[in-house]
């Protein structure tokens, strides 16, 4: 199992909610994504590359087959994905330090929901419904997500230059230049595999790549279509 | 009011329910696809690496719900602060009632760029066994064959989503990956330019530009899923 | 500040960094014990001798300011020893438990920082039981006749209890001479003791200022937390201090039973070896290349001038540093201390002044994290998004420490890196991972939240020893300006770790109840 892919944490958690105030929250989350003001702190963050959640009412869990049982639960139930940057101490701490208000919008209608503040409860209520995922794919795993929003600028800013390359003097030339260095200021880090975020994670990746290694499993059918494959694993 | 949509971005979640029964080695069939997902992590790389355009994806089994347990400031255990008179019984009966799923769920959550129907064409034109291989123990799954019985299939199975943040962006993966490789190759030209007199740098740029072309978004570039370095596009 | 705390509790060097306090040098002693139950009786006569934070003065009743100091911390392998209940132990943070070493990884000391090259001590520490440490005791001392006073002392009880305890060897590379002891003290520059270390940077001005710290509000501005309105607050003391509420408003985990852990904190201990030839060539390399010359770059990569500490955001140039200094010599010892400390990033969001990759902005940011760059916005330009988070300073509150220790060694020829000196640095938090732990990984040896990717502090960052993945910095100009940004390119490790653990600092009731063997959680 595992969590982390890359620079990228699958968090997944589920939680109950009255049925009755189920259409209430949808409401909330719909008035949110009309207007991106709310998401402010969030988008100031910087640390989620997607997140969404979605909300299953007690009698929409998918039936697909008469055999199949109905599900009788009394209670609707929110699902959150996300997925972020970092550990996910740092990821909790961080939506408690920073926005505990806008937290607490999204979340005082599960029950038992402790507020945000204090910390530790919070925490606990997190890991309590945290559900562990199995597989984790992530197709920048180099990027955080600043990378991501950095690269386009330069992408963009690289594009932009190479219009405009035909320029006469040299001194034009360098002020240019310099002005396109200048503007990418914040958008050249280096990306390197990510920081250790967790020792359990990382000995476990170190274990599978060696058990990889052992079985010497091929790569899969259809490999024409695409370049080479990375491995997984932290170690240069 | 749903929100699978946020620009070009789609936020996709699955919830397909596994039939309740056992292998010939007595073993779940629930158990035997979250084995068979665990298998691919040992994998070169993801099977979902080869799906066009998937930012990120995860998959589970969900065997229950959580319920819960923990103390809380539910309406009737403040009045039973208040009111000494509220019956014990009535305040113990407002504390959450446990829930039980009747089936296990695969759980497949992906964020990509583009419309659902091409997604999920193309996840099933990539990886049409390896779907197989994980979906075949769940309810439905027997009528799929086809790109087109995958996607209806699917779409039994989506649950809408209430709020969709994007954070990165909501280009095609080929723009994402294309400007991580100009960004890493542009940082490193800056570097070893520095210093330099206008007509070197110009004759420098004039180069790198051709080499790293940014209006190509097929090469070179970095492949989906690169985790190291030396992991070069092929050409 | 209105918070009273029990000063006579708390040991003296959670609150004092001694050396502001006329104790210019300082021995660390370190202890294995053999039999618990004589341990125990050593700890009861080192208690004794304890040095608290209450206020010092010379008038009628109050307590005079001691000759030498004494405290004293311990490994959890040493609270084993002094055979705390299980009950206890257990509550103790994983971090703790694991000790240093084996989160090297974490802490990214790999390469010349790797275990294998700490200081021999520090290598069997935590290998083979007989040479594990288990005490930390600390002594600092007015001058050196008190200081050897002082040892002499604690020779003497070694002695007495040499049953039960000795003090461990191997504080150096190699086993011979014998090196039965760390010393620290100032470096002295023509014949005057200095805040200095061993790169020229003069140290020690940045340290968190707490609630019921006294004197704190002389201190706060620059130390405490910045508040919306600009002003400054102390931070909570449970930040820094077990049992007491800290910034979420809640009691910071600790072990039980109550009495064990209030008043008590966290200790990293951590000697960092400082390759000053390889600074010095670095600095001349570039100095010479960079606009701005050396001195500029220079604190460029600290963030503050090296010869007098003055802040970047206040001094970002040569001009204004002259008219800084003027002002500074101007001023009376309040004046110079907010000249020094008082300052925000709040009109420097794009890092012109004080770089973003600069140390002392990623260890403490301040309230510059709750930036944004809107399209539209000046290319290369940050802004504070107001509001955007609870409190300006939300990401930093939490990340704070309290910095103890002193330089130690000379530097007799400043064309090697293989002398023996550099920095003892203690930090003391209330949680190792969410304060040492996450500053030490995601600030300082990363640097996603300052926008900068893998890159990392100029100063401490372990960079790279691979050719392939070359480390380097973005020194960042003005955005209305014409100038480019200034590339720190190949960056060496200029800081590299020789050793350390973490600690438990107990309360003088805890000390007392664990020497007696009272402990009991039930």
């Amino acid at each position: 199992m595992s969590n982390i892919a890359g620079k990228s944490y699958a968090m997944n958690v589920i939680s109950p909610i009255r049925s009755y105030t189920a259409w209430l929250n949808k409401f909330f989350f719909w008035i949110s994504s009309k207007f991106p003001s709310t998401l402010k702190g969030l988008i100031t963050l910087s640390i989620i590359h997607y997140a969404h959640w979605t909300i299953v009412g007690k009698n929409q869990f998918p039936r697909l087959h008469p055999d199949q049982p109905r599900e009788t639960v009394k209670y609707a139930y929110m699902m959150f994905f996300s997925n972020f940057n970092g550990s996910w101490d740092q990821y909790v701490d961080s939506f408690t330090f920073a926005i505990p208000g806008g937290l607490d919008m999204f979340w005082k209608w599960n029950i038992r929901f402790p507020k945000s503040v204090p910390l530790t409860p919070f925490h606990k209520y997190i890991r309590y419904n945290q559900l562990e995922t199995i597989h984790y794919y992530n197709a920048t795993p180099l990027a955080a997500s600043n990378d991501i929003k950095s690269a386009k600028a330069v992408s963009n800013a690289l594009l932009d230059f190479q219009q405009h390359l035909s320029d006469t003097s040299d001194a034009d030339f360098m002020k240019r230049y310099n002005a396109l260095l200048r503007g990418l200021q914040h958008d050249l880090g280096d990306m390197y595999p990510t920081p250790i975020v967790s020792m359990a994670a990382y000995h476990v990746q170190r274990r599978q790549h060696g058990a990889a290694d052992k079985r010497n499993k091929a790569p899969h059918i259809d490999e024409a279509t695409t370049t080479s494959h990375g491995v997984y694993d932290y170690v240069e | 009011m749903s929100s699978n949509v946020s620009g070009n971005a789609y936020a996709l979640t699955i919830l397909s329910p596994i039939k309740n029964s056992y292998t010939h080695e007595e073993i779940a069939y629930a158990d035997v696809v979250r084995e068979c997902l665990q298998g691919w992590n040992m994998e070169k790389n993801s099977p979902m690496a080869l799906v066009p355009n998937t930012y990120l994806c995860r998959y589970f089994v969900l065997d229950d719900v959580v319920n819960q347990s923990l103390p809380g400031a539910g309406a009737l255990d403040t009045l039973s602060d208040l009111l000494p008179l509220v019956p014990d019984w009535l305040r113990r009966r407002a504390l959450p009632a446990q829930d039980r799923l009747q089936s296990r769920y695969l759980v497949f959550a992906s964020t990509f760029h583009g419309d659902l129907d091409t997604y999920l064409r193309g996840m099933w034109e990539a990886i049409g066994a390896r779907i197989k291989e994980v979906w075949k123990y769940c309810y439905g799954f027997e009528q799929v064959d086809s790109a087109d019985t995958f996607i209806a299939y699917m779409k039994r199975c989506q649950l809408q989503s209430a709020l969709f943040f994007v954070g990165s962006n909501d280009d095609a993966l080929d723009s994402q990956l294309k400007a991580l490789y100009l960004k890493q190759e542009f940082a490193k030209f800056a570097i070893d330019n520095q210093g330099r007199d206008a007509t070197t740098i110009r004759q420098h740029m004039q180069a790198f530009l051709q080499r790293v072309d940014p209006t190509n978004l097929t090469a070179p570039t970095w492949p989906a899923g690169k985790y190291r370095l030396t992991d070069e596009a092929a050409s | 500040m209105t918070k009273q705390l029990d000063l006579l509790d708390i040991q003296g060097n959670v609150i004092r960094a001694y050396g502001r306090f006329g104790y210019p040098m300082a021995r660390y002693v370190f202890f294995n014990i053999k039999k618990s139950d004589v341990g125990r009786e050593f700890i009861s006569k080192i208690t004794e001798k304890v040095t608290t934070s209450v206020e010092w003065g010379n008038g009628v009743g109050e307590i005079r300011k001691p000759d030498w100091t004494v405290n004293v911390a311990f490994t959890y392998q040493g609270l084993k020893e002094l055979e705390l209940p299980t009950s206890s132990l257990i509550g103790f943070s994983a971090e703790f438990v694991a000790g240093m070493k084996q989160r090297k990884d974490i802490l990214g000391d790999d390469g010349p920082s790797a275990p294998e090259h700490w200081d021999k001590i520090w290598q069997r520490n935590r290998d083979q039981r007989e040479f594990d440490v288990h005490v930390f005791i600390a002594l600092n001392a007015t001058g050196p006749n008190f200081l050897e006073q002082a040892y002499d002392w604690l020779c003497g009880l070694e002695k007495e209890f040499s049953e039960g305890v000795k003090i461990l060897s191997g504080n150096s590379r190699e086993d011979d001479p014998p090196m039965d002891y760390q010393d620290v003290k100032v470096v002295i520059e023509h014949g005057v003791p200095t805040a200095k270390e061993h790169f020229g940077y003069t140290d020690a001005i940045g340290d968190p200022v707490f609630e019921g710290m006294p004197a704190g509000s002389q201190r706060v501005n620059g130390r405490g937390k910045q508040m919306n309105d600009g002003s400054w607050a102390p931070l909570a003391t449970g930040e820094f201090l077990l049992g007491h509420f800290d910034e979420a408003n809640e009691y910071p985990p600790a072990p039980e039973p109550r009495l064990l852990a209030r008043n008590g904190t966290y200790m990293v201990y951590r000697k960092l070896h400082e390759n000053v030839a390889t600074f010095d060539a670095y600095l001349e390399d570039h100095g010479q290349k960079y606009p701005g010359g050396k001195e500029l770059l220079a604190a460029k990569f600290v963030g503050r001038w090296r010869d007098n500490g003055a802040p970047l955001t206040a001094a970002p140039d040569a001009a204004s540093k002259r008219i800084f200094d003027a002002k500074l010599a101007a001023a009376d010892e309040q004046g110079r201390d907010d000249l020094l400390s008082d300052f925000t990033y709040d009109h420097d969001m794009s890092g012109a002044k004080c770089p973003f990759s600069a140390h002392i902005r990623r260890i403490n940011p301040r309230a510059s994290l709750q930036m944004v760059h809107h399209d539209g916005d000046t290319p290369g330009s940050m802004k504070v998004n107001p509001d955007a988070f609870d409190t300006c300073g939300a990401l930093s509150n939490r990340r704070r420490l309290l910095r103890r220790g002193l330089p130690y060694g000379d530097v007799k020829d400043r064309s090697r890196d293989d002398g023996n000196h550099g920095i003892i640095i203690m930090m003391i938090n209330a949680d190792i991972g969410r304060q040492f732990e996450f500053v030490q990984q995601q600030w300082v040896n990363y640097g996603n939240d300052f926008k900068a990717g893998n890159d990392k502090d100029v100063i401490l960052g372990n960079h790279s020893t691979d050719p392939e993945c070359p480390s380097k910095a973005v020194i960042q100009v003005d955005p209305d300006s014409d100038a480019a940004p200034y590339f720190l390119s190949k960056i060496p490790r200029l800081v590299v770790t020789r050793g350390g653990d973490y600690f438990f600092v107990p309360s003088l009731t805890a000390l007392r109840m664990i020497a007696d063997g009272v402990i009991d959680p039930t």
